[in-house]
């Protein structure tokens, strides 16, 4: 019976897409919270960052003087910044069926705080915080970080 | 007591001055070394602390209970683990705390043995489901379908699919909107229960949703 229910499951994958995704393709996640100036910097253009704006790898996130933002990403993970700060997403890389994982968010500058998703359990050492001086491994926790640029 | 004096540190500016190469004394700005600050803080939801591993170019410092905290200047090693106090980390870093989003609300969802039909109790939960997405700005669905060890990987993670499948479909008659609602598989990468290959675990055949 288990058999037979596995022997009809694998005759259905010709016709279920590997994710029924009604995302955006290819998303990391989404501001959730926009408050002040913020901007998304996207291939060297800034635009204004809106609430419900997707967020992808290599993205940069800038706030103002009275800015702050928001980022609740496909695993889970939740990224705030205050104001006056910078942060890009050099790397997300969410594959839980094959074991992967992997989120590097760089802090150029400014406040940032740091709440662990899948990602942190499903590859603990692939979650890296880098500042210009230093670079931080989590092990499922809740961060904060204050960078000042050189 | 005093003022902690890491922070102190981390605010310092080195003023250089120094001479330009033909000969007239001129004085550089302050030169402002890059400083990093780093707080370990309990988990808002729950409490619990987790660790965190600083490293430079000089070596490492561990965070591991409430609110430890270290400094880094310039291209020095990490400063001395110490806590912070309460009202120093929302002087310091309330503006971002305030602003992370809620975190997400899970459910897990069991089918009966051998069938694609829900528990009762599962099924219950579906308007659940329905309504805590109301609490959400923007809200993300995702259906994670996940699988015992039994069968290929490759297999479990269509059987996962199929299932997370069949929930996303339970979940837009009950009313939610198919563009927020991802259905996806881990298959058998993520147990709850930990077991060998090729192991019947009722507990590990579910399908957890995340709305966040």
């Amino acid at each position: 019976m288990l058999l037979s229910l596995r022997w009809i499951a694998g005759a259905l994958i010709v016709i279920i897409p590997v994710v029924a995704s009604a995302a955006e393709p290819g998303a990391a996640g989404r501001i959730k919270v926009v408050s002040g100036s913020v901007v998304v910097v996207r291939a060297a253009v800034a635009t204004p960052a809106t609430a419900g704006q997707a967020v992808f790898e290599a993205d940069t996130l800038r706030t103002g003087a009275n800015g702050r933002v928001g980022i609740t990403f496909n695993d889970d993970t939740r990224v705030s910044l205050g104001p006056d700060s910078e942060a890009r997403l050099d790397q997300f890389i969410y594959m839980p069926a094959e074991k992967r994982g992997g989120l590097v968010l760089r802090i150029v500058r400014g406040l940032i705080a740091y709440v662990s998703g899948r990602i942190a359990k499903l590859s603990p050492d692939g979650v890296k915080l880098e500042t210009p001086n230093a670079i931080v491994g989590v092990r499922g926790t809740t961060l904060a970080l204050r960078v000042d640029a050189k | 007591m005093s003022r902690d004096p890491r922070l102190v540190v981390l605010l310092v500016t080195t003023a250089c001055a120094g001479l330009c190469a033909c000969g007239h004394p001129r004085v550089q700005p302050p030169q402002r070394q890059a400083g990093t600050l780093v707080v370990l803080l309990p988990d808002a939801d729950d409490g619990t602390v987790g660790r965190a591993f600083v490293s430079t170019t000089s070596g490492m410092a561990e965070l591991a209970s409430a609110r430890a905290s270290t400094s880094v200047v310039g291209n020095g090693a990490a400063g001395t683990v110490a806590p912070l106090s309460e009202a120093e980390v929302q002087t310091l870093f309330g503006s971002a705390l305030t602003t992370m989003p809620r975190h997400a609300h899970q459910f897990t969802l069991y089918f009966q043995f051998e069938s694609d039909e829900l528990t009762a109790e599962s099924r219950a939960l579906v308007p659940q489901v329905v309504q805590a997405v109301k609490d959400y700005p923007f809200p993300d669905v995702e259906v994670i379908g996940h699988t015992d060890t039994t069968g290929s990987a490759a297999s479990n993670v269509e059987l996962g699919m199929r299932r997370a499948t069949l929930v996303r479909r339970l979940l837009l008659d009950a009313g939610l909107d198919g563009s927020i609602v991802d259905a996806t598989s881990h298959g058998e990468a993520d147990l709850l229960v930990a077991t060998s290959d090729e192991t019947m675990e009722p507990r590990n055949r579910r399908v957890e949703i995340s709305v966040r």
